[in-house]
């Protein structure tokens, strides 16, 4: 019985190569979107839980305001991890930690390295990164000790055995190393090449509130005591001692997250940038959706095409043949091509990991799909997917009554008709729900793209500053002059494109004390020159009044020179002419040299705030280099000799300062691109069902078509009238989807302070887009039914 | 073995009625041949779908082999027809995706017949209809008569009691037309009942008694033998 079943389906699979190339062609790509996202998904909801201890581990947060802003951070200062384990019993372990990405040299091998980790002595023993070598509890036990990771490891040292030897980080202090660890997997928020023990740094030994630089993690004894002791915590932040402590004009208080919520549900980035449930459900969502257009084509499919099936049913009913025979036959049927789909999709999938990885910015492998887990799941998709798709084409062909199709030939019931219509109909606003939503994506990160900034992040190299170049500063800013296409250079902390540096600022103006928190850039003379910040009154600083910065005596006579943007001035209650010349406070005095333009300097989901830049070459960490573009190669080369002049020390490598700027949208821009990829997926899909679906209609008409060309029909009619059908159905579901994406896109740019405004042309331009691929699939259908020969078709009935 | 008697089926759409059997009575005693003929629309075919336990009557009764089945639901019909009703059509009605041999095999897979039982089975009955030569071969490689030889071959595979044959030469030249005339004539005389619809007077002759229709009733009955 099975195996008739099996060679009827396969032969008929045969023989209806576009049904069958339709089918498998759809179930595939649905089948491949799932695998994809799933992997995807998968991957985001297993962040951070591979710990032992996870769910016991929190990360401290802060929370502090000045009274007129809340600034929130997932930072703290040194003094948090001690002095809560002191306070709390319900404390186990503390471990703070903060990264670098400094020089590392072992012997002559120098690199510039990243995810350069200084952690707590307790690091190893509150999270689970597995030891090849050390004893996890004294590996950071002592200063200067450092943990490498594997990779590390085998990049310095090859096949020898590092431990007891020692690395010198930024040509200055040796530490030794005292543990291998294993490399920290992708799905970790705390990724390290090097974990250094946090005693090794100065700021150790003293125990302050403020400064928060650091990342505080704590292990509890139980998961369920995170929220008495976060009662405890904030009763805990309002003691007077405390307070007094931490200031009295500040509030300052801490909340503790779930380590494996932070990922997906904090708005905080910790070490490192997190990911977004809310992307986590949208990718979900349009992996189903995909799937379902895909299993909508073959019910549309398999029920339109029963119509050539009645001869071979009726003829198995007529010898005895059950009802439940038959539907199991077709239901196999459905199993078949879905098992091909499967099997193809499982293929395909791995061919494109690397490319979807290059996209999605994942390192997801092959092997973490051919697990018992996925495998199961992928069968019951598999099983779900034969059963969505063809238990209704089963039931329709197991139902035809067997008197209708004997003789007189089987029609489609109307009521099946009106099923696929309304199938159809899902499709198409599945599709267009996701092609408006591209659109508004891609629109408003080209927006994001060629927004005016406030300054030109084009065509400017960004070299880091080492000792080496700060020692020879003015010299090597004159050299880097003498290289023909570069137009200027400056300095400064950091990148304009995200000023972290927060500061406070406080001024006595006519209307009182004001006293706030802005962000700060240190900087040379040359800085906003370089970077082509637009002055709008006073003047630029002067290199002379470098001297001001005076420390003898105490810092008795320091001053600053500062340059305020709009906002700070605004802030302050001035005009930006009545600022120039008034001395404002950033802990010492200084004074306003002149005030620039508002200019973007955090990611468009946040508004322009106050900012202040102030001179201060000691901080300068970068040198930006504005260059004509002409002959990069060359001058490239010039600076890499001067470089290698002034720092000998030090690796020299460079980038572009858009470049710093695109990685702040890299979830945006990723999400737009895996949007843009699998709603093309999504509208391909619905037309190809459409084609094949118009192929079977048009076949089933061609005697009326016969019969309309023998009564004068001319090929435009019988165009018209074959698409008019598919065209409206399209328009309708256009209508459906278009106050679905309309509100859903309104949602998405909320979050953005700077967006596009959606109009009228983006939507209209997407439903006529949608249209005309429908009319083009179904049209080449009606022309090539419209210019048949009607002798043929009239003759075969 | 068959005796129906005030039969009656109307067929309704939303505007018209049509009476497609006006009570109609007759009986089939075991072994004969019956031929029915009449014009088009006379309900010939009716007649022939409800002997053949694929429809139901509308009223009247049905007594087959001593049963009333004139109400019987579909699936006690399907049983019923499985084991002792065989079927031959004008078109032959073969399944296209399948062999020759799978075709005749059909009957017995849906009777429950075991595997190396149903290949002895088949071959025997290609054999007799001499069609053995063409067994894997599909419906389309071979010619009309060989087409309808295989039908009939699919048609006695399960040694139905009763065969059904709806116009078997409609579609065949007049020497493939006896040869398939001459096999239903070879299976009665081995006592297996016929009953035929055709327009053909020659083929009539073949059978022992001819039932003529008109819009739903018997006009005549001729004895030929």
């Amino acid at each position: 019985m099975f195996k008739n079943y099996f060679k009827i389906a396969w032969r008929n699979l045969q023989k209806n190569k576009l049904y069958t190339f339709v089918n498998i062609t759809g179930l595939t790509v649905g089948i491949v979107s799932c695998i994809l996202i799933g992997l995807y998904v998968s991957e985001e909801l297993s962040y951070d839980k591979f710990h032992d201890k996870a769910d016991r581990i929190a990360r401290v947060t802060m929370q502090y305001t000045d009274g007129t802003t809340i600034n929130r951070a997932a930072l703290t200062g040194t003094k948090v991890g001690p002095q809560f384990r002191r306070t709390f019993p319900a404390i186990t372990a503390f471990a703070r930690t903060v990264q670098y990405s400094p020089v590392v040299s072992v012997g002559d091998k120098t690199f510039n390295e990243t995810h350069f980790l200084y952690a707590d002595s307790a690091f190893f023993s509150i999270f689970t990164f597995p030891l090849l070598k050390g004893n996890p509890a004294t590996v950071l036990a002592a200063p200067n000790q450092v943990v490498l990771t594997e990779t590390m490891a085998k990049k310095y040292f090859g096949e020898s055995d590092p431990i007891g030897k020692t690395l010198k980080v930024n040509n200055g202090k040796d530490y030794t190393i005292t543990g291998i660890a294993r490399d920290a997997p992708e799905n970790s928020q705390i990724r390290f090449n090097f974990v250094a023990s946090f005693s090794s740094m100065r700021v150790s030994r003293e125990e302050i509130w403020w400064t928060a630089n650091y990342v505080t993690y704590l292990l509890l004894p139980h998961p369920q005591d995170l929220t008495p002791l976060q009662r405890q915590i904030t009763a805990y932040m309002q003691t007077d001692p405390v307070r007094y402590e931490t200031g009295a004009g500040a509030k300052l208080t801490y909340f503790l997250e779930p380590l494996t919520w932070v990922h997906l549900h904090s708005t905080l980035d910790g070490l490192e940038p997190n990911g977004n449930i809310t992307y986590i459900y949208i990718l979900s969502a349009v992996a189903v959706l995909i799937l379902l257009i895909a299993c909508v084509n073959y019910t549309n499919l398999a029920t339109a095409q029963a119509q050539g099936r009645t001869g071979e049913i009726s003829i198995r009913k007529v010898l005895g043949a059950g009802k439940g025979q038959l539907f199991r036959q077709y239901l196999g049927e459905s199993l078949m091509l879905t098992v091909i789909a499967l099997l193809l999709a499982v293929f395909i999938s791995i061919q494109l990991l690397p490319l979807f990885n290059q996209i999605a910015n994942k390192s997801l492998s092959s092997a973490s799909l051919l697990q018992p887990l996925p495998i199961l799941s992928l069968l019951l998709l598999g099983l779900l997917v034969s059963l969505l798709a063809g238990a209704y084409p089963a039931l329709v062909l197991s139902n035809i009554r067997l008197m209708s199709i004997l003789r007189s030939g089987f029609r489609l019931s109307s009521s099946g008709g009106n099923l696929r219509k309304s199938l159809i109909v899902l499709q198409f606003v599945i599709s267009v729900f996701l092609m408006i939503s591209t659109m508004v994506i891609l629109q408003q990160l080209s927006f994001i793209q060629n927004k005016k900034l406030g300054y030109d992040k084009d065509h400017v190299l960004v070299l880091p500053a080492s000792e080496e170049i700060h020692e020879k500063y003015d010299a090597v800013k004159a050299a880097i002059r003498q290289v023909p296409q570069v137009i200027n250079t400056g300095g400064a902390s950091g990148t304009p494109t995200y000023v972290e540096w927060t500061d406070g600022l406080s001024a006595t103006t006519e209307t009182g004390q004001k006293n706030f928190t802005v962000k700060a850039i240190p900087c040379d003379a040359d800085f906003v020159k370089t970077l082509g910040m637009q002055i709008i009154a006073g003047s630029n600083f002067n290199a002379a009044d470098m001297h001001m910065l005076d420390t003898t005596d105490n810092n008795k006579n320091f001053r600053y020179t500062f340059i305020l943007n709009e906002s700070a001035v605004k802030a302050l209650g001035w005009t930006p002419q009545q600022a120039i010349g008034k001395t404002v406070e950033k802990y010492y005095p200084g004074i306003v040299r002149a005030v620039v333009k508002d200019f973007h300097f955090s990611s468009m989901h946040e508004a322009i705030g106050p900012l202040i830049l102030f001179q201060d070459t000691q901080w300068v960490s970068r040198m930006y280099i504005k260059v004509s573009g002409k002959d990069l190669p060359g001058t490239i080369a010039r600076l890499q000799s001067i470089w290698k002049e002034y720092a000998p020390h030090y690796p020299f490598e460079y980038h572009f300062l858009d470049e710093d700027y695109n990685t702040l949208y890299k979830t945006e821009t990723r999400t737009g691109e895996l949007f843009g990829v699998f709603s093309l997926t999504a509208i391909l899909l619905a037309c190809l069902g459409l084609f094949a679906l118009a192929a079977y209609t048009t076949a089933q008409r061609t005697k009326e078509i016969g019969i309309r060309k023998v009564l004068g029909a001319s090929l435009a009619s019988l165009v018209g009238m074959l698409s008019k059908d598919f065209l409206r159905l399209v328009a309708i579901a256009s209508l459906i989807a278009l106050p679905m994406s309309w509100w859903a896109m309104n949602r998405w740019l909320q979050g953005f302070v700077y967006h596009i405004t959606l109009s009228w042309w983006m939507f209209a331009t997407v439903i006529l887009l949608a249209l005309f691929i429908a009319l083009a699939t179904v049209s080449f259908q009606a022309i090539r039914a419209g210019l048949a020969n009607p002798v043929k078709s009239l003759r075969s009935e | 073995m068959i005796k129906i008697s005030d039969l009656q089926k109307v067929y309704r759409t939303e505007e018209v009625e049509t009476v497609a059997l006006n009570h109609l009575s007759f009986e089939v005693k075991e072994g004969e041949f019956v031929s029915v003929m009449g014009p088009s629309g006379c309900g010939k075919s009716t007649l022939l779908n409800i002997l053949g336990l694929l429809d139901d009557p509308d009223g009247g009764s049905f007594i087959f082999n001593g049963t009333e089945v004139a109400h019987f639901n579909e699936r006690k019909r399907a049983d019923l027809r499985k084991r002792n009703i065989g079927f031959v059509f004008q078109s032959f009605n073969l399944i296209d995706e399948l062999t020759v041999f799978e075709n005749v095999e059909l009957p017995l897979i849906y009777l429950g017949v075991k595997g190396p039982e149903r290949k002895q089975r088949v071959e025997t009955v290609l054999d007799k209809m001499q069609i053995m030569h063409r067994r894997n071969h599909y419906p389309q490689q071979l010619s009309g008569g060989q087409q309808q030889r295989v039908a009939v071959a699919r048609a006695v595979v399960n040694n139905p009691k009763l065969i059904l044959a709806d116009e078997p030469t409609g579609n065949l030249d007049s020497s493939n037309g006896n040869e398939v005339m001459q096999l239903l004539t070879d299976l009665n005389e081995q006592g297996t009942t016929i009953i035929m619809v055709t327009h053909s007077e020659h083929d009539s002759r073949y059978s022992h008694r001819i039932i003529r229709m008109l819009d739903g009733q018997t006009v005549t009955e001729n004895i030929l033998v």
